[in-house]
Protein backbone atom coordinates (compact mmCIF):
# COMPACT_ATOMS: atom_id res chain seq x y z
CA UNK A 1 0.00 0.00 0.00
CA UNK A 2 2.74 2.41 0.93
CA UNK A 3 4.25 1.68 -2.41
CA UNK A 4 1.18 2.62 -4.37
CA UNK A 5 0.54 5.74 -2.35
CA UNK A 6 4.03 7.07 -2.93
CA UNK A 7 4.08 6.35 -6.62
CA UNK A 8 0.79 8.18 -6.92
CA UNK A 9 2.17 11.16 -5.01
CA UNK A 10 5.30 11.39 -7.19
CA UNK A 11 3.28 11.56 -10.37
CA UNK A 12 0.75 13.95 -8.98
CA UNK A 13 2.37 17.26 -9.95
CA UNK A 14 2.73 16.27 -13.57
CA UNK A 15 -0.72 14.73 -13.78
CA UNK A 16 -2.44 17.73 -12.26
CA UNK A 17 -0.86 19.95 -14.88
CA UNK A 18 -2.00 17.83 -17.78
CA UNK A 19 -5.40 17.46 -16.13
CA UNK A 20 -5.77 21.23 -15.99
CA UNK A 21 -4.70 21.61 -19.59
CA UNK A 22 -7.10 18.93 -20.70
CA UNK A 23 -9.88 20.57 -18.70
CA UNK A 24 -9.25 23.96 -20.26
CA UNK A 25 -9.38 22.45 -23.75
CA UNK A 26 -12.61 20.63 -22.90
CA UNK A 27 -14.11 23.79 -21.44
CA UNK A 28 -13.30 25.84 -24.52
CA UNK A 29 -14.67 23.28 -26.94
CA UNK A 30 -17.85 22.43 -25.03
CA UNK A 31 -18.85 25.50 -23.02
CA UNK A 32 -21.01 27.07 -25.72
CA UNK A 33 -22.89 23.84 -26.28
CA UNK A 34 -23.37 23.12 -22.57
CA UNK A 35 -24.62 26.67 -21.94
CA UNK A 36 -26.82 26.35 -25.04
CA UNK A 37 -28.47 23.22 -23.68
CA UNK A 38 -29.13 24.89 -20.34
CA UNK A 39 -30.49 27.97 -22.11
CA UNK A 40 -32.80 25.79 -24.18
CA UNK A 41 -34.33 24.50 -20.95
CA UNK A 42 -34.30 27.67 -18.90
CA UNK A 43 -34.83 30.32 -21.59
CA UNK A 44 -32.68 32.52 -19.38
CA UNK A 45 -29.13 33.19 -20.64
CA UNK A 46 -27.74 34.26 -17.27
CA UNK A 47 -29.10 31.29 -15.36
CA UNK A 48 -28.00 29.04 -18.22
CA UNK A 49 -24.41 30.19 -17.76
CA UNK A 50 -24.66 29.54 -14.01
CA UNK A 51 -25.78 26.00 -14.75
CA UNK A 52 -23.07 25.47 -17.38
CA UNK A 53 -20.35 26.56 -14.98
CA UNK A 54 -21.74 24.43 -12.19
CA UNK A 55 -21.76 21.43 -14.52
CA UNK A 56 -18.11 21.97 -15.49
CA UNK A 57 -17.09 22.36 -11.86
CA UNK A 58 -18.79 19.09 -10.93
CA UNK A 59 -17.21 17.36 -13.87
CA UNK A 60 -13.73 18.62 -13.09
CA UNK A 61 -13.99 17.50 -9.53
CA UNK A 62 -15.06 13.99 -10.39
CA UNK A 63 -13.60 13.05 -13.74
CA UNK A 64 -10.66 13.36 -16.04
CA UNK A 65 -11.22 15.79 -18.90
CA UNK A 66 -9.52 13.39 -21.27
CA UNK A 67 -12.19 10.75 -20.62
CA UNK A 68 -13.99 9.66 -23.74
CA UNK A 69 -17.38 10.17 -22.19
CA UNK A 70 -16.66 13.80 -21.19
CA UNK A 71 -18.85 15.60 -23.79
CA UNK A 72 -21.74 13.16 -23.34
CA UNK A 73 -21.52 13.54 -19.55
CA UNK A 74 -21.55 17.33 -19.81
CA UNK A 75 -24.52 17.38 -22.20
CA UNK A 76 -26.59 15.11 -20.01
CA UNK A 77 -25.63 16.94 -16.84
CA UNK A 78 -26.51 20.31 -18.43
CA UNK A 79 -29.97 19.07 -19.44
CA UNK A 80 -30.69 17.45 -16.07
CA UNK A 81 -29.33 20.27 -13.93
CA UNK A 82 -31.31 22.84 -15.89
CA UNK A 83 -34.48 20.72 -15.77
CA UNK A 84 -34.03 20.35 -12.01
CA UNK A 85 -33.86 24.11 -11.69
CA UNK A 86 -37.11 24.45 -13.57
CA UNK A 87 -38.67 21.79 -11.35
CA UNK A 88 -37.49 23.78 -8.34
CA UNK A 89 -39.60 26.64 -9.60
CA UNK A 90 -42.58 24.33 -9.85
CA UNK A 91 -44.67 25.85 -7.13
CA UNK A 92 -44.41 29.31 -8.58
CA UNK A 93 -45.16 27.96 -12.02
CA UNK A 94 -48.25 26.21 -10.73
CA UNK A 95 -49.62 29.51 -9.53
CA UNK A 96 -48.86 31.03 -12.90
CA UNK A 97 -50.58 28.16 -14.66
CA UNK A 98 -53.68 28.68 -12.59
CA UNK A 99 -53.64 32.36 -13.49
CA UNK A 100 -53.17 31.58 -17.16
CA UNK A 101 -56.12 29.23 -17.01
CA UNK A 102 -58.28 31.96 -15.53
CA UNK A 103 -57.30 34.22 -18.36
CA UNK A 104 -58.68 31.58 -20.70
CA UNK A 105 -55.71 30.53 -22.82
CA UNK A 106 -57.11 27.15 -23.71
CA UNK A 107 -55.81 26.28 -27.15
CA UNK A 108 -52.36 25.45 -28.37
CA UNK A 109 -50.98 27.68 -31.05
CA UNK A 110 -47.19 27.67 -30.85
CA UNK A 111 -46.84 30.94 -32.73
CA UNK A 112 -49.30 32.76 -30.53
CA UNK A 113 -47.79 31.29 -27.40
CA UNK A 114 -44.46 32.84 -28.21
CA UNK A 115 -46.06 36.18 -28.66
CA UNK A 116 -46.89 36.13 -25.00
CA UNK A 117 -43.58 36.40 -23.12
CA UNK A 118 -44.92 34.63 -20.05
CA UNK A 119 -45.81 31.56 -22.10
CA UNK A 120 -42.18 30.73 -22.67
CA UNK A 121 -41.97 29.92 -19.00
CA UNK A 122 -45.14 27.85 -19.13
CA UNK A 123 -43.54 25.78 -21.86
CA UNK A 124 -40.53 25.23 -19.60
CA UNK A 125 -42.80 24.14 -16.80
CA UNK A 126 -44.45 21.65 -19.16
CA UNK A 127 -41.04 20.40 -20.23
CA UNK A 128 -40.05 19.85 -16.62
CA UNK A 129 -43.19 17.78 -16.06
CA UNK A 130 -42.14 15.28 -18.74
CA UNK A 131 -40.22 12.19 -17.65
CA UNK A 132 -36.46 12.92 -17.47
CA UNK A 133 -35.48 10.93 -20.55
CA UNK A 134 -37.93 12.39 -23.09
CA UNK A 135 -37.29 15.87 -21.68
CA UNK A 136 -33.53 15.41 -22.13
CA UNK A 137 -33.95 14.03 -25.66
CA UNK A 138 -36.03 17.04 -26.70
CA UNK A 139 -33.69 19.58 -25.20
CA UNK A 140 -30.50 18.00 -26.51
CA UNK A 141 -31.86 17.61 -30.02
CA UNK A 142 -33.25 21.16 -30.02
CA UNK A 143 -29.77 22.35 -28.97
CA UNK A 144 -28.31 21.02 -32.19
CA UNK A 145 -26.85 17.70 -31.05
CA UNK A 146 -26.83 14.89 -33.61
CA UNK A 147 -28.84 11.71 -33.05
CA UNK A 148 -25.58 9.95 -32.14
CA UNK A 149 -24.64 12.63 -29.61
CA UNK A 150 -28.09 12.59 -28.03
CA UNK A 151 -27.90 8.79 -27.82
CA UNK A 152 -24.52 8.93 -26.09
CA UNK A 153 -25.66 11.57 -23.64
CA UNK A 154 -28.69 9.64 -22.47
CA UNK A 155 -27.12 6.21 -22.78
CA UNK A 156 -29.31 4.53 -25.41
CA UNK A 157 -28.67 3.23 -28.91
CA UNK A 158 -28.72 5.75 -31.77
CA UNK A 159 -31.48 3.72 -33.42
CA UNK A 160 -33.87 4.51 -30.58
CA UNK A 161 -33.54 8.28 -30.81
CA UNK A 162 -36.01 8.80 -33.67
CA UNK A 163 -38.81 7.05 -31.81
CA UNK A 164 -37.93 8.64 -28.48
CA UNK A 165 -37.89 12.05 -30.09
CA UNK A 166 -41.28 11.65 -31.78
CA UNK A 167 -42.87 10.45 -28.59
CA UNK A 168 -41.28 13.27 -26.63
CA UNK A 169 -42.48 15.88 -29.10
CA UNK A 170 -46.02 14.55 -28.87
CA UNK A 171 -45.78 14.41 -25.08
CA UNK A 172 -44.56 18.00 -24.85
CA UNK A 173 -47.33 19.26 -27.08
CA UNK A 174 -49.89 17.40 -25.04
CA UNK A 175 -48.40 18.61 -21.77
CA UNK A 176 -48.43 22.23 -22.91
CA UNK A 177 -52.05 21.91 -24.02
CA UNK A 178 -52.99 20.25 -20.75
CA UNK A 179 -51.07 22.80 -18.71
CA UNK A 180 -52.74 25.74 -20.36
CA UNK A 181 -56.27 24.33 -20.33
CA UNK A 182 -56.51 23.32 -16.67
CA UNK B 1 -47.70 4.93 -46.48
CA UNK B 2 -50.57 6.23 -48.59
CA UNK B 3 -53.38 5.04 -46.33
CA UNK B 4 -55.40 7.77 -44.71
CA UNK B 5 -54.45 6.65 -41.21
CA UNK B 6 -50.74 6.70 -42.06
CA UNK B 7 -51.01 10.13 -43.60
CA UNK B 8 -52.80 11.43 -40.56
CA UNK B 9 -50.16 9.92 -38.31
CA UNK B 10 -47.34 11.41 -40.35
CA UNK B 11 -48.98 14.80 -40.33
CA UNK B 12 -49.46 14.52 -36.56
CA UNK B 13 -45.78 13.73 -36.08
CA UNK B 14 -44.70 16.59 -38.31
CA UNK B 15 -46.98 18.97 -36.40
CA UNK B 16 -45.54 17.74 -33.10
CA UNK B 17 -42.00 18.29 -34.35
CA UNK B 18 -42.78 21.81 -35.56
CA UNK B 19 -44.59 22.64 -32.34
CA UNK B 20 -41.70 21.34 -30.22
CA UNK B 21 -39.15 23.32 -32.23
CA UNK B 22 -41.19 26.49 -31.89
CA UNK B 23 -42.01 25.93 -28.25
CA UNK B 24 -38.39 25.29 -27.35
CA UNK B 25 -37.01 28.42 -28.94
CA UNK B 26 -34.77 30.27 -26.53
CA UNK B 27 -33.39 33.78 -26.17
CA UNK B 28 -30.02 34.37 -27.81
CA UNK B 29 -26.97 33.47 -25.77
CA UNK B 30 -23.96 35.78 -25.89
CA UNK B 31 -21.01 34.04 -24.31
CA UNK B 32 -17.61 35.18 -23.12
CA UNK B 33 -15.87 31.83 -22.81
CA UNK B 34 -12.60 33.20 -21.38
CA UNK B 35 -14.36 35.03 -18.54
CA UNK B 36 -16.54 32.01 -17.86
CA UNK B 37 -13.46 29.80 -17.66
CA UNK B 38 -11.80 32.15 -15.17
CA UNK B 39 -14.90 32.04 -13.01
CA UNK B 40 -14.93 28.25 -13.03
CA UNK B 41 -11.22 28.09 -12.27
CA UNK B 42 -11.51 30.31 -9.24
CA UNK B 43 -14.53 28.50 -7.83
CA UNK B 44 -13.38 26.80 -4.64
CA UNK B 45 -15.06 23.54 -5.59
CA UNK B 46 -13.20 23.31 -8.88
CA UNK B 47 -10.06 21.83 -7.43
CA UNK B 48 -9.38 18.66 -9.33
CA UNK B 49 -9.42 15.45 -7.44
CA UNK B 50 -6.88 12.82 -8.24
CA UNK B 51 -8.52 10.23 -10.42
CA UNK B 52 -11.90 8.95 -9.37
CA UNK B 53 -12.92 9.33 -5.79
CA UNK B 54 -16.01 7.92 -4.23
CA UNK B 55 -17.75 10.45 -2.04
CA UNK B 56 -17.77 7.95 0.79
CA UNK B 57 -14.02 8.36 1.04
CA UNK B 58 -14.09 12.11 1.32
CA UNK B 59 -13.72 13.68 4.71
CA UNK B 60 -17.24 13.77 5.96
CA UNK B 61 -18.69 15.93 8.65
CA UNK B 62 -21.11 13.17 9.41
CA UNK B 63 -19.24 10.95 11.83
CA UNK B 64 -21.77 8.18 11.48
CA UNK B 65 -20.28 7.43 8.10
CA UNK B 66 -16.76 7.24 9.45
CA UNK B 67 -17.06 3.52 10.07
CA UNK B 68 -18.31 2.83 6.58
CA UNK B 69 -15.63 5.05 5.08
CA UNK B 70 -12.96 3.32 7.08
CA UNK B 71 -14.25 -0.06 6.01
CA UNK B 72 -14.23 1.00 2.36
CA UNK B 73 -10.67 2.28 2.59
CA UNK B 74 -9.55 -0.85 4.32
CA UNK B 75 -11.15 -3.05 1.68
CA UNK B 76 -9.31 -1.06 -0.98
CA UNK B 77 -6.09 -1.53 0.94
CA UNK B 78 -6.78 -5.22 1.24
CA UNK B 79 -7.09 -5.51 -2.49
CA UNK B 80 -3.86 -3.64 -3.15
CA UNK B 81 -1.54 -3.78 -0.17
CA UNK B 82 -1.99 -7.32 0.94
CA UNK B 83 -2.11 -8.54 -2.59
CA UNK B 84 1.16 -6.78 -3.27
CA UNK B 85 3.09 -8.71 -0.72
CA UNK B 86 1.92 -12.26 -1.18
CA UNK B 87 3.45 -14.09 -4.10
CA UNK B 88 1.68 -16.70 -6.16
CA UNK B 89 -1.45 -15.40 -4.67
CA UNK B 90 -4.87 -16.08 -6.09
CA UNK B 91 -7.36 -15.88 -3.28
CA UNK B 92 -10.28 -18.24 -3.18
CA UNK B 93 -11.74 -17.13 0.11
CA UNK B 94 -11.77 -14.21 2.51
CA UNK B 95 -10.88 -13.92 6.18
CA UNK B 96 -11.25 -10.99 8.58
CA UNK B 97 -8.14 -9.67 10.34
CA UNK B 98 -8.69 -7.12 13.10
CA UNK B 99 -6.21 -4.25 12.69
CA UNK B 100 -5.70 -0.74 13.99
CA UNK B 101 -4.75 2.11 11.68
CA UNK B 102 -1.37 2.17 13.39
CA UNK B 103 -0.88 -1.40 12.17
CA UNK B 104 -1.65 -0.40 8.62
CA UNK B 105 0.65 2.59 8.72
CA UNK B 106 3.51 0.46 9.96
CA UNK B 107 3.42 -1.50 6.71
CA UNK B 108 4.14 1.56 4.60
CA UNK B 109 7.87 1.18 5.00
CA UNK B 110 7.62 -1.59 2.43
CA UNK B 111 8.18 1.05 -0.24
CA UNK B 112 11.75 1.36 0.98
CA UNK B 113 12.51 -2.14 -0.27
CA UNK B 114 12.22 -1.68 -3.96
CA UNK B 115 10.51 0.07 -6.81
CA UNK B 116 7.02 -0.23 -8.16
CA UNK B 117 6.18 0.38 -11.78
CA UNK B 118 2.90 -0.09 -13.58
CA UNK B 119 3.14 -2.04 -16.77
CA UNK B 120 -0.57 -1.34 -17.26
CA UNK B 121 -1.76 1.64 -15.27
CA UNK B 122 -5.05 1.48 -13.39
CA UNK B 123 -7.59 3.63 -15.20
CA UNK B 124 -10.85 3.80 -13.36
CA UNK B 125 -13.43 5.53 -15.54
CA UNK B 126 -16.88 6.73 -14.76
CA UNK B 127 -19.13 5.51 -17.54
CA UNK B 128 -22.70 6.21 -18.51
CA UNK B 129 -24.28 2.79 -18.60
CA UNK B 130 -23.90 -0.82 -17.55
CA UNK B 131 -23.14 -1.66 -21.19
CA UNK B 132 -20.26 0.83 -21.22
CA UNK B 133 -19.01 -0.58 -17.91
CA UNK B 134 -18.98 -4.02 -19.48
CA UNK B 135 -17.22 -2.72 -22.57
CA UNK B 136 -14.46 -1.19 -20.44
CA UNK B 137 -14.00 -4.07 -18.00
CA UNK B 138 -15.22 -7.12 -19.86
CA UNK B 139 -17.19 -8.06 -16.72
CA UNK B 140 -20.95 -8.56 -16.55
CA UNK B 141 -22.31 -5.85 -14.30
CA UNK B 142 -24.15 -7.36 -11.31
CA UNK B 143 -27.91 -6.88 -11.41
CA UNK B 144 -29.20 -5.73 -8.06
CA UNK B 145 -32.56 -6.06 -6.40
CA UNK B 146 -32.75 -2.69 -4.70
CA UNK B 147 -34.39 -2.52 -1.29
CA UNK B 148 -37.04 0.12 -0.66
CA UNK B 149 -35.62 3.53 0.09
CA UNK B 150 -32.49 3.19 -2.02
CA UNK B 151 -32.41 5.58 -4.95
CA UNK B 152 -32.31 3.88 -8.34
CA UNK B 153 -30.06 6.67 -9.64
CA UNK B 154 -26.92 4.79 -10.47
CA UNK B 155 -23.39 5.78 -11.44
CA UNK B 156 -21.18 3.19 -13.09
CA UNK B 157 -17.42 3.02 -12.92
CA UNK B 158 -15.24 0.48 -14.61
CA UNK B 159 -11.57 -0.34 -14.82
CA UNK B 160 -9.67 -2.60 -17.18
CA UNK B 161 -7.01 -4.89 -15.78
CA UNK B 162 -4.03 -3.11 -14.21
CA UNK B 163 -0.62 -4.70 -13.78
CA UNK B 164 2.09 -3.53 -11.41
CA UNK B 165 5.59 -4.89 -11.03
CA UNK B 166 7.40 -4.54 -7.72
CA UNK B 167 11.13 -5.21 -7.77
CA UNK B 168 12.97 -5.84 -4.51
CA UNK B 169 16.17 -3.85 -4.19
CA UNK B 170 18.45 -4.71 -1.28
CA UNK B 171 20.63 -1.62 -1.77
CA UNK B 172 17.67 0.71 -1.70
CA UNK B 173 16.47 -0.97 1.46
CA UNK B 174 19.84 -0.55 3.13
CA UNK B 175 19.99 3.14 2.11
CA UNK B 176 16.50 3.78 3.41
CA UNK B 177 17.35 2.11 6.67
CA UNK B 178 20.46 4.28 6.97
CA UNK B 179 18.65 7.59 6.37
CA UNK B 180 15.72 6.94 8.67
CA UNK B 181 17.94 5.60 11.40
CA UNK B 182 15.35 2.96 12.10
CA UNK B 183 16.56 -0.60 12.02
CA UNK B 184 14.72 -2.44 9.27
CA UNK B 185 14.86 -6.19 9.12
CA UNK B 186 17.31 -7.58 6.61
CA UNK B 187 15.87 -8.91 3.37
CA UNK B 188 15.81 -12.69 3.16
CA UNK B 189 18.73 -14.02 1.13
CA UNK B 190 18.05 -14.41 -2.56
CA UNK B 191 15.24 -11.88 -2.52
CA UNK B 192 17.28 -9.04 -4.06
CA UNK B 193 16.03 -8.44 -7.60
CA UNK B 194 12.96 -10.62 -7.12
CA UNK B 195 9.95 -9.35 -9.02
CA UNK B 196 6.35 -9.49 -7.91
CA UNK B 197 3.80 -9.02 -10.65
CA UNK B 198 0.48 -7.85 -9.29
CA UNK B 199 -2.62 -7.96 -11.43
CA UNK B 200 -5.60 -6.00 -10.17
CA UNK B 201 -9.00 -5.97 -11.83
CA UNK B 202 -10.73 -5.65 -14.19
CA UNK B 203 -13.45 -4.22 -12.00
CA UNK B 204 -16.87 -2.62 -12.16
CA UNK B 205 -18.49 -0.46 -9.51
CA UNK B 206 -22.13 0.61 -9.23
CA UNK B 207 -22.89 3.52 -6.94
CA UNK B 208 -26.54 4.07 -6.07
CA UNK B 209 -27.78 7.39 -4.77
CA UNK B 210 -28.33 10.76 -6.34
CA UNK B 211 -24.93 12.21 -5.52
CA UNK B 212 -25.53 15.44 -7.33
CA UNK B 213 -28.96 15.93 -5.83
CA UNK B 214 -29.47 19.52 -4.87
CA UNK B 215 -31.44 20.98 -2.06
CA UNK B 216 -34.10 23.46 -3.02
CA UNK B 217 -34.01 25.30 -6.30
CA UNK B 218 -30.45 26.48 -5.90
CA UNK B 219 -27.98 23.76 -6.52
CA UNK B 220 -24.69 23.86 -4.76
CA UNK B 221 -21.85 21.80 -6.10
CA UNK B 222 -20.38 21.36 -2.65
CA UNK B 223 -23.49 19.69 -1.41
CA UNK B 224 -22.92 16.12 -2.49
CA UNK B 225 -24.97 13.38 -0.97
CA UNK B 226 -23.33 10.19 0.11
CA UNK B 227 -24.10 7.10 -1.90
CA UNK B 228 -26.65 4.80 -0.36
CA UNK B 229 -25.25 1.63 -1.82
CA UNK B 230 -22.05 0.56 -3.54
CA UNK B 231 -21.71 -2.73 -5.36
CA UNK B 232 -18.31 -3.68 -6.73
CA UNK B 233 -17.09 -6.69 -8.62
CA UNK B 234 -13.47 -7.30 -9.46
CA UNK B 235 -11.39 -10.18 -10.69
CA UNK B 236 -9.39 -11.45 -7.72
CA UNK B 237 -5.97 -9.86 -7.50
CA UNK B 238 -3.32 -12.24 -8.75
CA UNK B 239 0.30 -12.02 -7.70
CA UNK B 240 3.15 -13.95 -9.22
CA UNK B 241 6.73 -13.88 -8.11
CA UNK B 242 10.09 -14.79 -9.57
CA UNK B 243 12.15 -15.75 -6.54
CA UNK B 244 10.24 -15.63 -3.29
CA UNK B 245 7.55 -17.72 -1.67
CA UNK B 246 4.44 -16.57 0.11
CA UNK B 247 5.77 -17.89 3.38
CA UNK B 248 9.11 -16.03 3.06
CA UNK B 249 7.37 -12.74 2.42
CA UNK B 250 4.79 -13.21 5.13
CA UNK B 251 7.52 -13.91 7.66
CA UNK B 252 9.44 -10.92 6.43
CA UNK B 253 6.52 -8.49 6.62
CA UNK B 254 5.62 -9.71 10.06
CA UNK B 255 9.15 -9.07 11.26
CA UNK B 256 8.96 -5.39 10.33
CA UNK B 257 8.99 -2.91 13.19
CA UNK B 258 5.56 -1.64 14.14
CA UNK B 259 3.69 -4.83 13.42
CA UNK B 260 2.08 -5.69 16.72
CA UNK B 261 2.18 -9.27 18.00
CA UNK B 262 -1.62 -9.31 17.84
CA UNK B 263 -1.63 -8.44 14.13
CA UNK B 264 1.13 -10.92 13.40
CA UNK B 265 -0.82 -13.63 15.22
CA UNK B 266 -4.00 -12.74 13.36
CA UNK B 267 -2.30 -12.92 9.97
CA UNK B 268 -0.56 -16.19 10.85
CA UNK B 269 -3.88 -17.69 11.91
CA UNK B 270 -5.27 -17.23 8.39
CA UNK B 271 -3.59 -20.38 7.22
CA UNK B 272 -2.52 -20.58 3.61
CA UNK B 273 -1.47 -17.06 2.61
CA UNK B 274 -1.55 -17.96 -1.06
CA UNK B 275 -5.28 -18.54 -1.31
CA UNK B 276 -6.90 -16.37 1.37
CA UNK B 277 -7.61 -12.68 1.00
CA UNK B 278 -7.23 -11.06 4.41
CA UNK B 279 -9.86 -8.40 5.04
CA UNK B 280 -8.43 -5.94 7.53
CA UNK B 281 -11.16 -4.78 9.90
CA UNK B 282 -10.40 -1.50 11.66
CA UNK B 283 -11.02 -2.32 15.30
CA UNK B 284 -11.74 1.33 16.10
CA UNK B 285 -14.67 1.60 13.72
CA UNK B 286 -16.14 -1.65 12.67
CA UNK B 287 -16.87 -5.15 13.74
CA UNK B 288 -16.82 -8.19 11.52
CA UNK B 289 -18.58 -11.49 11.35
CA UNK B 290 -18.50 -14.42 8.99
CA UNK B 291 -21.45 -14.91 6.69
CA UNK B 292 -22.31 -17.28 3.89
CA UNK B 293 -23.29 -15.80 0.53
CA UNK B 294 -24.97 -18.59 -1.38
CA UNK B 295 -22.41 -21.07 -0.18
CA UNK B 296 -19.33 -18.83 -0.47
CA UNK B 297 -17.81 -17.69 2.82
CA UNK B 298 -17.89 -13.93 3.24
CA UNK B 299 -16.96 -11.28 5.77
CA UNK B 300 -19.66 -8.88 6.93
CA UNK B 301 -18.52 -5.55 8.30
CA UNK B 302 -20.30 -2.93 10.32
CA UNK B 303 -23.25 -3.24 12.60
CA UNK B 304 -27.00 -3.55 12.51
CA UNK B 305 -27.89 0.04 13.27
CA UNK B 306 -28.35 1.01 9.62
CA UNK B 307 -25.51 3.50 9.73
CA UNK B 308 -23.25 1.49 7.52
CA UNK B 309 -22.49 -2.09 6.64
CA UNK B 310 -20.67 -4.03 4.01
CA UNK B 311 -20.00 -7.57 2.93
CA UNK B 312 -17.12 -8.95 0.89
CA UNK B 313 -16.81 -12.42 -0.59
CA UNK B 314 -15.21 -14.34 -3.40
CA UNK B 315 -17.26 -16.28 -5.91
CA UNK B 316 -15.23 -18.30 -8.39
CA UNK B 317 -12.62 -15.83 -9.70
CA UNK B 318 -14.29 -12.59 -8.66
CA UNK B 319 -14.28 -10.55 -5.47
CA UNK B 320 -17.61 -8.89 -4.67
CA UNK B 321 -18.26 -6.02 -2.30
CA UNK B 322 -21.68 -4.72 -1.31
CA UNK B 323 -21.62 -1.78 1.08
CA UNK B 324 -23.96 1.02 1.98
CA UNK B 325 -25.59 3.15 4.59
CA UNK B 326 -27.97 0.31 5.32
CA UNK B 327 -28.53 -2.36 7.94
CA UNK B 328 -26.22 -5.31 7.76
CA UNK B 329 -29.12 -7.68 7.21
CA UNK B 330 -30.23 -5.62 4.19
CA UNK B 331 -26.71 -5.56 2.74
CA UNK B 332 -26.36 -9.31 3.13
CA UNK B 333 -29.76 -9.78 1.53
CA UNK B 334 -28.71 -7.69 -1.48
CA UNK B 335 -25.50 -9.72 -1.72
CA UNK B 336 -27.42 -12.99 -1.74
CA UNK B 337 -29.75 -11.76 -4.50
CA UNK B 338 -27.06 -10.43 -6.80
CA UNK B 339 -27.48 -11.72 -10.34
Amino acid sequence: MGVNVEVAAEGRGRLVKTRDEAFEALFKSEYARVAGIANRVLADPQEAEDVAQEVFISFHRLHSASAQFAPAWLHRAAAHTALNRVRGRKRRERRELAQAAEEGSSTLDPQRMLEVGEDRRLVRAALARLAPKPAAVLVLRASGLSYAEVAQAIGVGTGQIGTLLRRAEAALRKEVTRGTSI
Amino acid sequence: MDCAACQARNKGMADDARAAATLLSAPELKLDVATAFKRVQTAPAAKPRFGFSLPVMRPSTRPMFAGLGAAAIVVALALTAFANILPLFQPKTVQPVPVSFADLQSLQSLSAYGTLTWSTKPQLQVVLSAADAKAVSGLDVPVIKLPKGVSSTVTYAAMPKAVAVFTFDAKKAADAAATTGKPLPKLPSGIDGAKLTVTVGPAVVEVFGDMNATSGGNSNSQNINLPQLIVAKSAVPVVTSTQVTAKQLEDYILSMPGVTPQLAAAIRSIGDPATTLPIPVPVEYASSSKVSINGDPGVALGDNTGLGAGVIWIHKTNVFVVAGSLKQSVVVDIARNLK
